[in-house]
């Protein structure tokens, strides 16, 4: 009897490992599926990149002459739509630190009051900031344009700054509100008995644990400020005050652009955010640890 | 100050024969100027040295910012909607802001700075800047025209010679021209190249502005040059035109069908036409000012020797065809803070010396709007450079039309909804003759006409 | 202070006093300075809320107000495909794409040694930016030259449709655009839904003999259905204003046929210079915008109830 107990695990264990190994190839085929997808229009983007600007729709798989020209270009500002690149750069910084800050900041602090400070009235807010949709962001063009001009921000950086913080956080309370669920009431009530005031309450314990929606939520409000152009162009006047995304814009300014010139910017542009994404990826990870240490 | 630039004005209407003497206006104020930026990096350097001379001659500050024709555009329409205006927003193609803005009376009439040169402009130019105005029941000038751009043919004479054909021999009416590309073509696919087409028509509703162009020339060639007349009536009633209308269709779509177009034509973007060019796809097109050439420029072989741009053919009844011309200057938005500085910048530019300074200095993708000019001087006909002489003698020196947007705004929807374009896929996508296609198109745009009214 | 910030959160509710002491926050509710706490905490949005959307919406609506726009918006032709396409655009794009990043998120989830290099290919999508990426999708898609013909030809040599020249092709060209944009970070909200489950309900499961299929179907789908559904809301209202993937992949083409409302509203707006036009092209949306921020507001209050 014993030796058909043994077998019968034999024989599973065999069946579970060839259920495993096919379930891995599976998952490989899947994750190779995905790379090829995420990547195909990626690649095009190298390809005109890497192109001289006379052979970018030549039809190949691969640059028959490939170079790096393209990036020299954009890195040493040698082309006049990338005069001021770096400058540029150091701009869109500017915007897209500040709008994820002030996003996170504002959104984060909403949710909270909202959620678990259960604040009287406090869900009209989080209803308030949903109406910021009821219009798309790209027809507020002109009353944003006007209003800039009420409040004397006209070409300010801030402008754009305020703007995309509009924009971005009732995203952000929407998604804290949501995942806020899943952490514990009574974490916040046993801070509370040892005598922690909202605020240390608000910083020590909830924002930690709401670390994998911060990260995914200011990324978004990075990109967000990042791509944007259109505010971009409307609220700024000056060379000077001007970001990535409109020297990206001035390409489609004529129907002859150095397309291999765009894409190379394009490429470098894309960088930052990647790099603070996978950079940040930690706190994805410290927000499962965390999950795992609340029970 | 407001006097001081009419006496600038005023000095301008006396110097007629000879340059307007510029008197400068001391009063040393500020006028915020957003301009459209250039196709190459010269107008720019052309623009801010014209704007430079001018702060240092008048004492006044011009606060500048260039920015590409979309972000122009779509700035200059939230002010002029939300009353936060510019002193003066300087454009290449104004004609979608213009006629309807004029229209609803928000813009400054400048007929006082545009007066003297009345006698001296290209029938045409003129034609460009004026509009109807809806409250003051009138037509007036609401443009300062400085230039002018027409659209040649850019044609890889090295291909043509390839295929054992030349340029010299190319019918010189309409219909036969384009068709002498059939026979390139068709030796060229014989020589081995596998995907070459012979003529790169724009037959796409994704456009813009390549397909209407385009249907604009087609429509003067078969003598529908008055579907639009200037008082702003619409003639779809007129048989001619419709018989110019359906011809064109048909020519067009015959030349899709039998493969000499891209098939990708039909879902052209205006960048895409250019890119299919300059990797040779195709032989020739129709296309806008010289950008084409111009971007090609580095490329020595390629600007001297291989591309070949030409003029206008005669039309179908063997007269010569007008090219379609469109004005870019400045025009003033009401509620502007400082119009007497923005008129008298104006002024300064519009100037024969000046303009031409600038537009030469901006390597003549745009052409003067006074045709005393081109005969002044002769770097714009200079053959040296072989694209430049042919696209002057099509814009300057040959009979010219303004496009339609000036004389009715309701032409800008036509071409905003790209009725052209859509006659073109339902005969090639929904199986209609040509005639039913126009027929379609023709009545949508009298819908779209019978929305505005004059008077 | 505190009186004045209830008035500017009351804008648009009326008060109501029973749901407010139904819910339960904090165990015996705010005490003390606590309160104060609560409202300062309110206070930035309440500031941002107040300058910048109420000026901003009020115009915008005040912009579409005219009964007369809407008259000449249905007398265009292409209005009805236009709202056909949004419609396909939207439940389509959407559902599809959120399916998918549900699914992906779990393929995330389970720790592989490959599946972190695989999530930093799977992210650059997103960080692309959104105009080049999508010139290059339209370039991706040309038939004549474009590298999905090349490679078809390369490989099997056959050569490839032109795609943007058909409307199903267009269309859907325009929604894998927007798919392939936005999947990555739905995907990271799901994936961050996902690990928040506390492991303790999978080791529950476990303990009760639960498979990977029950454990899906008993834990992971009831706790991430909220999360899910919300996605989805949300995403439908960001769609229905998205211009740039039809605007730059298919450009509305072939014949007008792919336009979406946002696409026809920007060239309402900017290219006929009808910005009223095209503001009321954008709120005839508003029949299917306003149910969708409705419920969004509603599931909102509910999640705080089960609190």
């Amino acid at each position: 009897m014993s030796a058909t107990i043994s077998n019968r695990r034999k024989r599973s264990k065999l069946y579970y490992r060839v259920q495993h190994y096919a379930g891995e190839i599976a998952c490989l085929v899947l994750g190779a599926v995905l790379v090829i997808w995420s990547l195909m229009p990626i690649y095009n983007m190298w390809m005109i990149a890497l192109n001289k600007h006379d052979a970018i729709f030549e039809g190949g798989l691969w640059p028959e002459d490939p170079t790096l020209e393209a990036f020299r270009v954009v890195v040493t500002q040698d082309f006049w739509y990338l005069a001021q690149f770096w400058h540029q750069f150091g701009n869109s910084f500017y915007v897209g630190f500040m709008v994820s800050f002030l996003t996170l900041f504002i959104g984060s602090l909403a949710s909270f009051t909202v959620g678990r400070l259960h604040l009287k009235n406090g869900w009209m807010l989080t209803n308030a900031a949903l109406m910021t949709y009821v219009i798309p962001a790209s027809f507020l063009a002109i009353p944003m344009y006007r209003i800039m001009q009420i409040y004397g921000l006209a070409n300010n950086l801030w402008s754009v700054i305020a703007t995309l913080t509009t924009f971005a956080t009732p995203y952000a309370i929407f998604i804290f509100s949501q995942y806020g669920k899943s952490i514990p009431m009574e974490l916040d009530e046993s801070a509370r008995i040892d005598g922690a005031n909202p605020w240390q309450i608000y910083f020590r314990i909830y924002l930690p644990l709401m670390a994998p929606a911060l990260v995914a939520v200011g990324t978004y409000a990075l990109l967000l400020a990042w791509n944007e152009y259109l505010y971009n162009f409307l609220l700024l006047s000056t060379p000077g005050s001007m970001t990535v995304a409109v020297a990206l814009a001035q390409f489609l300014n004529s129907d002859e652009s150095p397309w291999n010139y765009m894409m190379a910017t394009a490429i470098i542009y894309a960088i930052p955010p990647i790099v603070m994404y996978y950079g940040s990826r930690r706190y994805m990870a410290a927000g499962l640890t965390m999950g795992g240490v609340k029970g | 100050m407001r006097n001081v630039s009419r006496r600038s004005a005023i000095a301008g209407s006396m110097g007629f024969a000879i340059a307007a003497p510029y008197i400068a206006n001391a009063a040393g104020t500020t006028a915020v100027v957003w301009a459209g930026q250039g196709f190459v990096q010269e107008e720019d350097v052309a623009f801010r040295k014209t704007v430079d001379d001018y702060e240092k001659l008048s004492g006044n500050k011009i606060e500048l910012s260039i920015m590409p024709f979309q972000a122009l555009n779509q700035k200059a329409i939230a002010a002029l909607t939300s009353g936060d205006v510019p002193d003066l927003i300087f454009a290449g193609a104004p004609e979608t802001i213009l006629p309807q803005h004029a229209w609803d009376d928000k813009l400054v009439d400048v007929s006082d700075i545009v007066e003297p040169y009345r006698s001296r402009l290209s029938e045409t130019a003129l034609l460009a800047s004026t509009f109807y105005n809806k409250v003051q029941k009138r037509r007036a000038f609401y443009l300062a025209p400085v230039k002018q751009g027409c659209a040649p043919f850019h044609i890889w004479g090295s291909l043509v010679t390839k295929a054992g054909f030349t340029l010299a021999d190319a019918p010189n009416t309409w219909d036969a021209f384009w068709n002498f590309f059939k026979p390139v073509q068709t030796s060229l696919r014989a020589k081995g190249m596998r995907k070459i087409y012979g003529m790169g028509l724009q037959i796409t509703t994704v456009g813009p502005n390549d397909g209407n162009n385009l249907f604009q020339h087609f429509m003067n060639a078969n003598g529908g040059a008055g579907i639009v007349t200037k008082d702003g009536t619409l003639h779809t009633d007129d048989p001619k035109v419709r018989e110019a209308a359906i011809h064109s269709v048909e020519f067009m779509t015959n030349a899709y069908k039998e493969g000499f177009v891209p098939p990708e034509a039909l879902s052209w973007n205006d960048a895409d036409d250019n890119n299919a060019y300059h990797e040779r796809l195709f032989v020739m097109d129709l296309d806008g000012t010289l950008s084409t050439e111009l971007a090609m420029m580095k490329d020595k072989k390629a600007y001297y020797e291989e591309m070949v741009v030409m003029g206008l053919p005669n039309g179908n009844d063997g007269k010569p065809m007008p090219a379609v011309l469109g004005a870019g200057g400045g025009f003033i938005p009401k509620g502007a803070k400082n119009v007497a500085v923005a008129k008298d910048f104006m002024t300064y530019f519009m100037q024969p010396q000046v303009a031409n300074e600038n537009l030469k200095s901006g390597l003549g993708r745009w052409l003067p709007v006074l045709p005393q000019v081109i005969k002044d001087d002769p770097w714009w006909m200079d053959s040296s450079d072989p694209h430049r002489g042919p696209y002057v003698k099509e814009g300057v020196l040959g009979p010219s039309v303004p496009s339609f947007n000036g004389f009715n705004p309701a032409w800008g929807q036509v071409q905003a909804e790209q009725l052209w374009g859509q006659c073109h896929a339902d005969v090639i996508k929904n199986n209609m003759t040509p005639a039913q296609a126009v027929d379609k198109a023709f009545r949508r745009m009298e819908a779209i006409f019978a929305k505005v009214v004059f008077g | 202070m505190s009186s004045t910030t209830e008035q500017a959160l009351s804008v648009g509710r009326p008060f109501d006093a029973t749901r407010a002491r139904r819910r339960h926050g904090w165990f015996g509710g705010l005490q003390g300075s606590e309160h104060a706490w609560a409202v300062a905490f309110a206070l930035p949005y309440t500031a941002v809320f107040l300058f910048f959307v109420i000026y901003p919406i009020g115009y915008g609506l005040w912009m579409g107000s005219s009964p007369a726009l809407y008259q000449e918006l249905f007398d265009d032709p292409r209005y009805m495909t236009t709202v056909i396409n949004t419609l396909l655009y939207v439940g389509i794009g959407v559902n599809l794409k959120m399916f998918l990043a549900f699914m992906l998120s779990g393929f995330f989830i389970r720790k592989r040694w490959w599946s972190k290099f695989v999530l930093v290919l799977f992210i650059l999508p997103w960080a692309t930016p959104a105009l080049p990426a999508f010139m290059s999708i339209h370039w991706f898609l040309n038939g004549q030259w474009g590298m999905l013909n090349n490679m078809l030809f390369e490989l099997f040599g056959i050569d490839g449709p032109v795609y943007l020249n058909e409307h199903w092709t267009g269309l859907a060209a325009n929604v894998g655009a927007y798919i392939w944009k936005t999947l990555p970070f739905w995907t990271l909200i799901l994936l961050a839904g996902r690990m928040a489950v506390p492991t303790e309900l999978y080791e529950a499961a476990a303990v009760d003999g639960a498979g990977g299929l029950r454990k899906f179907t008993h834990v992971t789908l009831p706790l991430m259905a909220n999360l899910y559904f919300v996605c989805t809301l949300l995403d439908m209202v960001f769609a229905l204003g998205d211009f740039n993937s039809t605007f730059f992949v298919s450009g509305g083409g072939p014949a007008m046929s792919t336009e979406v409302l946002a696409t026809l509203g920007i060239r309402y707006a900017f290219t006929v210079a009808l910005p009223n036009l095209g503001v009321a092209a954008v709120m005839s949306a508003l029949p299917l915008l306003i149910p969708l921020v409705i419920l969004l507001m509603r599931k909102l209050r509910m999640s705080e109830g089960q609190l």
